[in-house]
């Protein structure tokens, strides 16, 4: 009698026990929960309206809201959204240059350790190709995981190549080879006596991306923006002549191409009416693919990582988004389940097919693409990726990163008008950003 | 004895106290929800903006840290690019006011005769005014256009070559100052026209019956009745045009160098992208002082002008 009892309480006690341990470690899978993200209105859209169906199809318990905020007013919202005390956020994506800044607070999780237990056995960080994981490191923490991976790439418009005479830019291709082909991609092709297609369209408009041109040619060269005790080392021969490059360029753009940033440089190439652009890999899909977007088809488009320096054989600049998840977010582990799927192979797989957002994974990258038109883009990525980790192609990795890409801005473009020399930019840029980061507390 | 005293002495000499404090802060209690209003949403942002202007903000926990005295405010006044989109500030006032208030006066007094069609005319000048600043600058963004502009396209119709209208340092303020114009010369058009209609005829009739012809009729009779119309519209429109920024935000960036960055968008540039918000406080609260005085001088010189 008294054994059968003890059998009854030690059973309900095992039964408790197998419900509270499952009601923890499952918690994000089987209760009703909503989180709350903070997202690009770029692609906080089709994030709705693609992604989250498919994730609720296998957690149908996860409510996801996307809150979408626009680029220019991201960075302050993600900062006061961590300070506040009480974040209204289970997750937040963040540009590149941002992550340092943010993780600075001490407010995000390390996803790699305050998570550990309720991440997926199966979840494999070291799928991740390095340089972009690194975009969510901070000081050895990782505080968030890529989940729109981006990098500059060369498109060019292959028929425009073939009429000019041209053999399509290879395996090898450099700046040099850019600079010899660049004019005879300039033509009259109705004989009216002026040019109507050019040799290139890329940032060179005053935008805090324009740099990231400029940076690309002098990374490939062997050149960095600082050394290890955050002393700029861009105001050298190297800098100056990379900077004198990029301006050179816009000799072969169209009409008014020294204004042209993102939207302009996309129109021209999908019109068809520039024959190279350098612009960031997301765009692929509607340059290439879609018809209500391009006039240009994928068999006439060519991909691939930027030209090469001296020091590298290609290159290109990392822009890749990131998720983050608040210390005191109200769902971690819901938010986290739903990062995790979307930053699996699965999830990476769906996003590139449907989305046309790009995985980090490399097993996603060298797997099979999910469509055809995938397989040179995949290519192109994992190339742009190993250029990226061989010459530290990405942006100061510093909480006040944007002060930085600001200043930079500001004066490639004064160099870009023609209202100072290259070197004078450089040396007006080089002393703006000692000046900001002494002010910031950068330097005893 | 007074006639209070006479009904019932005793209460009344107990309530006339009470009586004369109710009436002195009754008017106070209805006023109180809009000081509260005012107090929270226009004093204190400007009050946090002059803390922050003399602190260290600390970014980590978005507020004001330290107290840093008048530092930011030297860092300011020795920055180059500070002047530099001050000096801008002051070319396009110098070039958009001025030009908003001829034209605006101008078209007005055209438009206020009545002829076939000039209410539809009327109706048409409100159409850039509804339009909201960022779809005028990304409208005149595309028309501008070097490549497939539709002004380039007439252009070259006309035999002209194609203008970089907003990449040319030299022509990307005229640009704006000429979006600018499109957008708000229909408002002093119409507060000019409301000026024009409630005037009085008879100078008007009397000049005519003199022999002025229209020219002298608006020149000499018009325009100085009209002066505090042209005075006020202009004071609307100065408060207005110093707070320039969406329109240059969406159709320049502030490029090409710095050819078009008013102080707003220095402002902007200098609290969200670099961070640093207690320069861009100090330049905001330089920015008000100096809005509060040429305010401050105008409204002298119109009520002089009135006089």
């Amino acid at each position: 009698m008294f054994a059968s009892k003890s059998r009854r309480v030690f059973t309900i006690f095992v039964l408790t026990l197998i419900v509270a341990i499952s009601s923890v470690g499952l918690s994000s899978a089987q209760e009703q929960v909503t989180i709350y993200g903070m997202v690009n209105d770029a692609f906080a859209r089709i994030w709705l309206e693609n992604l989250v169906p498919a994730f609720n199809e296998k957690y149908p318990n996860i409510e996801v809201v996307i809150d979408p905020v626009p680029y220019g007013e991201l960075l302050p919202k993600q900062l006061l959204e961590l300070t506040s005390g009480a974040p209204s956020y289970d997750f937040i994506v963040t540009d590149d240059p941002w992550l340092p800044q943010l993780a600075a607070t001490g407010l995000l999780m390390d996803l790699k350790t305050d998570l550990a237990d309720v991440t997926d056995p199966d979840y494999n960080w070291d799928d991740f190709a390095p340089g972009a994981l690194a975009a969510g490191e901070w000081n050895g923490g990782q505080y968030s995981v890529p989940v729109r991976s981006n990098l500059l790439l060369m498109f060019y418009n292959r028929t425009l190549f073939e009429e000019a005479g041209l053999e399509e830019p290879g395996e090898g291709y450099s700046w040099d080879d850019l600079a010899a082909d660049l004019p005879q991609l300039v033509r009259d092709t109705d004989g009216d006596g002026t040019d109507d297609v050019w040799g290139i369209a890329t940032y060179f408009g005053r935008d805090p991306l324009t740099p990231t041109i400029w940076q690309a040619i002098f990374n490939s060269n062997g050149g960095q923006l600082f050394d290890a005790e955050l002393n700029p080392t861009f105001n050298t021969p190297e800098g100056i002549e990379a900077l004198q490059y990029h301006i050179d360029l816009a000799q072969y753009g169209p009409p008014g191409v020294s204004a042209y940033t993102f939207t302009d440089t996309l129109e021209a190439f999908r019109q068809g009416r520039v024959a190279v652009m350098f612009n960031w890999g997301s765009v692929y899909h509607g340059v290439a693919i879609n018809p209500e977007t391009t006039s240009l088809t994928a068999e006439q488009v060519g991909v691939a990582p930027l030209p090469g320096g001296s020091a590298v054989d290609s290159s290109s600049h990392r822009g890749i988004w990131t998720a983050a998840i608040p210390r005191e977010a109200a769902n971690p582990e819901a938010a986290w389940t739903f990062i995790q799927w979307m930053t699996s192979q699965e999830g990476e797989v769906f996003t590139s097919a449907t989305v046309g957002q790009f995985p980090a994974r490399i097993s996603t990258l060298t797997g099979e693409a999910p469509q055809d038109w995938l397989v040179d883009v995949f290519a192109a990525i994992n190339a742009g990726y190993d250029a990226i980790g061989q010459g530290d192609m990405w942006r100061p990795r510093l909480p006040d990163s944007d002060g930085v890409q600001q200043i930079l801005a500001l004066h490639h473009s004064r160099a870009m008008t023609g209202d100072v020399t290259p070197e004078q930019a450089l040396a007006d840029a080089e002393a703006e950003i000692i000046e900001f980061l002494t002010d910031k507390g950068y330097y005893d | 004895m007074t006639r209070l005293e006479a009904l019932g002495g005793q209460t009344s000499k107990v309530t006339a106290p009470r009586r004369n404090l109710r009436r002195v802060f009754e008017p106070y209690v209805f006023i109180l929800p809009t000081v509260i209003i005012l107090i929270t949403l226009l004093i204190y942002p400007l009050f946090y903006t002059l803390q922050a202007s003399l602190s260290n903000f600390d970014t980590f926990t978005f507020s004001p840290a330290t107290f840093a005295g008048f530092r930011h405010y030297e860092r300011v006044l020795q920055d180059n690019n500070f002047w530099s989109s001050v000096r801008v500030t002051a070319a396009y006032l110098l070039a958009a006011l001025p030009l908003q208030l001829a034209l605006g006066v101008s078209i007005a007094f055209l438009i206020s005769v009545q002829w076939p069609g000039s209410k539809i005319v009327r109706a048409l000048f409100i159409i850039p005014m509804v339009v909201t600043p960022v779809v005028a600058g990304s409208m005149w963004k595309m028309l501008l256009d070097p490549l497939w502009g539709y002004v380039n396209y007439l252009l070259t119709l006309i035999g002209g070559k194609p203008v970089l209208w907003l990449a040319d340092t030299n022509l990307a303020l005229i640009s704006v100052v000429i979006i600018d114009t499109w957008r708000w010369t229909p408002f002093i058009i119409l507060i000019i026209l409301a000026g024009i209609v409630s005037l009085d005829p008879e100078p008007v009739e009397a000049a005519k019956v003199d022999g002025a012809n229209w020219l002298q009729r608006f020149v000499y009779v018009i325009l100085p009745m009209l002066r505090p119309v042209i005075l006020s519209a202009f004071l609307v429109r100065w408060l207005g045009a110093i707070k320039m920024f969406d329109i240059i935000y969406t159709a320049t960036g502030g490029g090409p160098g710095n050819a078009t960055e008013v102080i707003n968008m220095y402002i902007y540039d200098t609290a969200f992208r670099s961070l640093s918000f207690e320069r861009a406080s100090a330049m905001s609260v330089l920015m008000v002082l100096a809005a509060f005085a040429f305010t401050f001088l105008f409204i002298r010189f119109s009520h002089w002008v009135e006089r």
